[in-house]
Formats: C-alpha cells, structure tokens, sequence
C-alpha cells in the first residue's frame, strides 16, 4: 500500500487501523506513510475507507512482493489453488470430502497469527521440523506451491523474505505421530521469529471421543473449549465414526 | 483451515459467540448451491443473526441486513454470527428440516455446540480445536486485546484499534455501539461479533486499558 503524500492531511486516522503497524507519521512533514517492509498488502486501510482524502492506494504488485496480498488480504485468492484465505476447507467440508478420513489427524501451524506477521522464511523452518516425521502436506494449500524441493524441505529463495500476516502449514498425519509432530512444532516455535497458533482436528468417534484430542493430550498440550464443528449434514456423506442424523 | 477456530476468550465469555457457516464442496456439491447458501442466510436473518458474509468483497458489516442477504453471489460460503444459542439451536433445527446437502459448521464451545445437536437430534461429524500459542509470545499485547481481536480469523483487526476504541469509549468520544461496529469493519468475512466486542470493552473500561 501507498500514501499519496500530496494527498495525505497528517490527521493519521488510517495509523491504528494497521494491524501490522506499518503505517507511521513521518518525521519531516507530520503526513502518514508505508513502511514498504513491515506492509503485508492485507489491504485493510484501504477497505475500510478510514482517509477521506482518498491518500491511500494499492499500487500494483509484482512478483514475489504480491505474495503478500495472496496471504494476507481475504480478498485476494491464491492462483495456485484460486481459494481465498490462507488454508483450505479441511474440516468445513470433512462430511464430504474425508480429508480426515477415520484414523486421521489433521493439524494446522498458522504462523503469523494472531496479529505478529511472519517472513515466509520461518514457514520454511517450521516445514523443516515436522515433513520428515511422516506428515502427508496438504497440496491445495498455497504454502505447498512455494517448496521448490519438498525432500529437501527448500522453498523458492526468493519468497523467503516476504513478509505476509500469517501463513498456514497444514498437514495430516496419524494419531500414532501426532504427537511427536506436535512437540517438534512446540520446539521449533522456539527458533522462528513469530509466533504460531496451532490447531487440530479429527472426525468423532462413537462414544463422542475426539482422537485429535487423545493426540494433543498425549504430547502435554491442552485444548482450548472451543473450536469447529461439521454438524455431518453435507451429502453425499463419508462415512465416519459419526455424523448427521441419528 | 483456522478462520474462527482461535477465538480467544473466557468460558463465560464465549457463551455468547457462535459462528454457523455453510460450505458447499468445490467439486462434490458447489454447483448450484447459490440459492441454497442465499436461503441459509435468509433463514440465518430469520433467526435474529447479529453479522453475517460471505468473504471476498470486503463490506460485510451487517448494517443492512438486507443487503446481505439480498446480494447476488455465486456458489461460494457464508457465515452467520450468534450471540445466543438457543437461536443457534433454532436455526440448526431448520438447516437440519431443510436437508441443503451442504456441510454446515458451527464455532463455538464443544460443550455447547453438543448440546445443541443432541436437541436437534443429530451428532457432530468432525471437530477441530486450538492448541494456543507458541513462539514470540512476549510480541502478544494482553488476553483483554487478544479476546477482541481474535474474533477476526484473518487479523484484520488491530491490536491498535481496540486499544484506541477503549480509550475512546471511556472518554465519552464514542459509544459502545459505535466501537463495536468500527471494530467490526475490518472484518471482511464478517464473522465479527460486534456485540462481544461491546461486552468486552465495557469489561476492560472496568478492570483498565491494557496497553
């Protein structure tokens, strides 16, 4: 994003609405300006409509710096998978699809979130840590089309510098590994320069048992008390352990 | 995969926030659910919805509800926010009577969101949850900014901008009402609950602005 400088008044209506911070009064002249390195191009100032100088501007973005608008602005969908937002439909559609079919844990590390951003770099090493334990990366998030080499675990090096409000590694694997996958991804939040929300998810058991909380208990992690649930109403259904209709 | 799935929050708290989406499956059954995701907000309205949207064209704010659920759209989703269950419970109820054929989720408490299904008389397929927060916590402002905050699954709202309404709200500049729509307007998808945004600024004018 932009501030036309002839434009801007120096009322800095737009600086709180920054959810990265990146708008700041200049020194010289008291107007408001993009710091072009912290902007993650979520396009926030803009959409609200907070300067009604009409200073702000989206500049067209070139490659990798659009990255940043694929991953941050809910308005911008991935061209890799042409899904908005950061993850997929995982467990919104799971009564259809069988992402997580029984016997599957699927877990997310959002890098980034909440509100800290992150530099792609980080989703590297995050990737580093946990692809070699047997986790099956999900190929229809926008982060998998940024490994140039998936053995290697290498993204594309001139993407590791970007810097995008979050991005989400998303990955299944079993109930078996979940848990070393999850104190893997507890260590490493230690070595990246964000912070990293964690989630996981699984179908119900019969007995209302979820396994992802077996998983996540296993490994010391407690679970929050809230969170998704698929109601099992989509059709036609994957058969689980439970769902829809009694 | 983590849209309103770290909403952050005190069990008391969260008792009145809920989240129903619909979701039609690309490939599986999105085509021609458009009329059905327009007739799940409709019934979402009916049932005394407090937001709504579909992601995308960034002006979801439920100032006029019609506008929401009159909008022409495309096959994609849309969310309905609550801030009672027992209108989640109606609404689950009609969706259930309907049978769309559409995945439907509702965000919300487990405990809650079960006792739901159990009265509708239908049983959760699949659940996902947080496990929190790691890395550079010490980056984080406090759970009173964090628990508005979090409310935004894209972290479209600014720490910053809870602050400033806070501090607004208790100098008398602006309302509660007003701060919560201001907080809801970055919140393209328009899951934002404007109401808990109030409830909880009024709860932090008590206990002090965090900074």
């Amino acid at each position: 994003m932009r501030i036309d400088q002839d434009r801007c008044t120096g009322c800095l209506e737009c600086i709180d609405f920054c959810p990265m911070g990146a708008i700041r009064q200049s020194d010289t002249g008291g107007t408001a300006y993009v710091d072009q390195d912290a902007c993650v191009e979520c396009g926030v100032c803009l959409r609200v409509g907070c300067c009604q100088f009409d200073a702000i501007w989206q500049p067209e973005l070139e490659w990798p710096r659009i990255l940043r608008s694929q991953f941050s602005n809910p308005g911008v969908s991935h061209p890799s998978t042409a899904i908005y937002g950061r993850g997929t439909d995982e467990t919104k559609t799971n009564d259809v699809t069988g992402r997580y079919p029984p016997g599957a844990i699927g877990i997310a590390a959002e890098l980034g979130r909440p509100g800290v951003g992150t530099r792609l770099r980080d989703v590297e090493t995050v990737a580093r840590a946990i692809l070699p334990l047997g986790v099956e990366f999900e190929k229809d998030n926008p982060t998998y089309f940024l490994f140039q080499d998936l053995e290697q675990v290498r993204m594309r090096p001139d993407v590791l510098d970007e810097r995008v409000l979050s991005a989400i590694l998303e990955f299944k694997t079993t109930l078996q590994k979940a848990p070393q996958v999850l104190k893997a991804l507890h260590r490493v939040a230690a070595e990246i320069d964000a912070v990293m929300s964690v989630n996981i998810g699984s179908m119900i058991e019969p007995n209302g048992s979820l396994p992802a909380q077996k998983a996540a208990e296993q490994a010391g992690f407690h679970l929050r008390p809230n969170g998704k649930s698929n109601l099992g109403l989509g059709r036609p259904l994957v058969q689980g352990p439970t769902g829809g209709r009694e | 995969m983590t849209h309103t799935n770290h909403r952050q929050g005190t069990v008391e708290s969260l008792q009145r926030d809920y989240v129903v989406f619909i979701y039609p499956a690309r490939g599986i059954n999105d085509q021609d659910a458009g009329p059905k995701v327009e007739r799940f907000l409709q019934m979402a309205f009916e049932h005394g919805m407090i937001n709504a949207g579909p992601a995308r064209t960034g002006d979801r704010f439920l100032v006029d509800p019609e506008r929401v659920v009159n909008r022409p759209r495309g096959s994609g989703s849309a969310y309905a926010v609550f801030n009672d269950k027992e209108k989640v419970t109606a609404l689950v109820r009609d969706l259930v009577r309907e049978d769309m054929g559409i995945s439907i989720v509702v965000s919300g408490l487990f405990d809650e969101v079960d006792d739901v299904c159990e009265r509708v008389g239908i049983r959760r397929h699949t659940a996902q949850c947080s496990l929190g927060i790691s890395g550079q916590i010490d980056r984080l402002p406090p759970d009173a900014i964090l628990d508005i905050a979090t409310m935004c699954g894209h972290g479209m709202v600014s720490f910053n901008l809870v602050r400033r309404m806070a501090r607004e709200v208790a100098r008398g500049q602006t309302s509660l009402e007003e701060a919560g729509r201001i907080l809801a307007r970055p919140c393209s998808c328009g899951i934002f609950n404007p109401e808990r945004a109030r409830e909880l600024l009024q709860h932090m004018l008590t206990e002090g602005i965090p900074q």
